[in-house]
């Protein structure tokens, strides 16, 4: 992708794909499926899934799949409140770069 | 490099974080690893780059410092594990062997070697007379031990054979006999058991006597 994902968008992203699995996902899969949106490097979700969890974003557990602990990420409470202002914020921002790209013409 | 080999260097540049995050990162890694699965590992491995862009990455977050990505690019990669790119830059910058490099400090010592011959060669003698010096005097107290416990037992035997002519004398002798065997006995076993300590411990100070020279103390 030609733009730069910042690090707000990339944590909003984040808790958007961790939100839409009810039982929490874990780290390969949150990759694998914010990899198919945007390009980020493998290593780039760890500190991110990190810091929302000291921010209390995120919470955490472990449960046993296939004779290992494997970490589940979930989104807490104050998670959905935050990844709702994003939303709300993105949606006022694409709203304004469309108006400039279509001449006030919004969809 | 495996996956093994890059959990252990991951685990080893986090060593100055806190446990609790290093746990926490090595875990993830760990399951990232796991939930790829064994056929993926190699492609994670090149997509993550190194340990060094991973713990860099892991770092800089936590101590809110900025992590410049690029910086971790191949290149970095490259120079690190020794495959290096032919860069123009690189050989600018590349830095000089210093001069002692291995290679050369073998030759300089056989060249010194050779020059001072006569001394080397007597040192070497020396050397050498120490050592046998050294091993035969703990070989002889094995066999001063063995031979007073032998004394004590033939002592013994001849009391037995004298037990019927003068057998005050034969009782004496068996006494003295056993009295004989048994210390012979006991510094055999001691003098073995020593020999069982020392002679290792020569060998191996010995190796590293002759390794020192060549490549340094720490070996």
């Amino acid at each position: 992708m030609v733009f730069n994902t910042g690090a707000a968008l990339l944590d909003a992203i984040v808790l958007a794909v961790v939100s839409r699995e009810d039982e929490g996902t874990y780290g390969y899969k949150i990759t694998q499926d914010v990899r198919k949106v945007i390009d980020v490097s493998e290593s780039t979700l760890y500190p991110v899934l990190r810091r929302l969890q000291k921010d209390e974003c995120l919470e955490v557990y472990d449960r046993q799949f296939d004779g290992r602990n494997r970490r589940y990420y979930k989104v807490t409470s104050r998670g959905m409140v935050q990844l709702g202002l994003y939303k709300s914020e993105w949606k006022k921002y694409i709203h304004k770069i469309n108006a400039i790209f279509e001449g006030g013409v919004t969809a | 490099m495996n996956r093994m080999e890059f959990m252990a260097e991951l685990e080893r540049l986090l060593a100055g974080m806190p446990a609790e995050e290093r746990q926490a990162a090595v875990q993830y890694y760990a399951d990232y690893f796991a939930d790829a699965g064994v056929e993926n590992e190699s492609e994670v491995i090149k997509e993550l780059v190194s340990p060094e862009k991973v713990a860099a990455s892991i770092k800089a977050d936590y101590y809110g410092t900025e992590f410049n990505e690029e910086k971790f690019d191949q290149k970095a990669y490259m120079e690190k594990y020794g495959r290096r790119s032919s860069d123009t830059e690189d050989r600018g910058t590349q830095k000089k062997q210093p001069w002692s490099s291995n290679g050369l400090k073998v030759l300089l010592i056989i060249l010194i070697a050779i020059v001072v011959w006569p001394v080397t060669l007597a040192i070497v003698c020396v050397v050498f007379a120490l050592a046998i010096a050294a091993v035969s005097v703990f070989a002889s107290l094995v066999i001063a031990s063995a031979a007073v416990l032998a004394a004590g037992i033939i002592t013994v035997i001849v009391g037995f054979a004298l037990i019927f002519a003068i057998p005050p004398a034969a009782l004496i002798t068996i006494g003295i006999g056993l009295l004989l065997s048994v210390f012979g006995l006991i510094a055999t076993v001691g003098t073995v058991k020593l020999c069982i300590i020392v002679y290792p411990a020569m060998l191996r100070g010995f190796v590293n006597l002759c390794r020192r020279p060549l490549y340094g103390k720490a070996v």
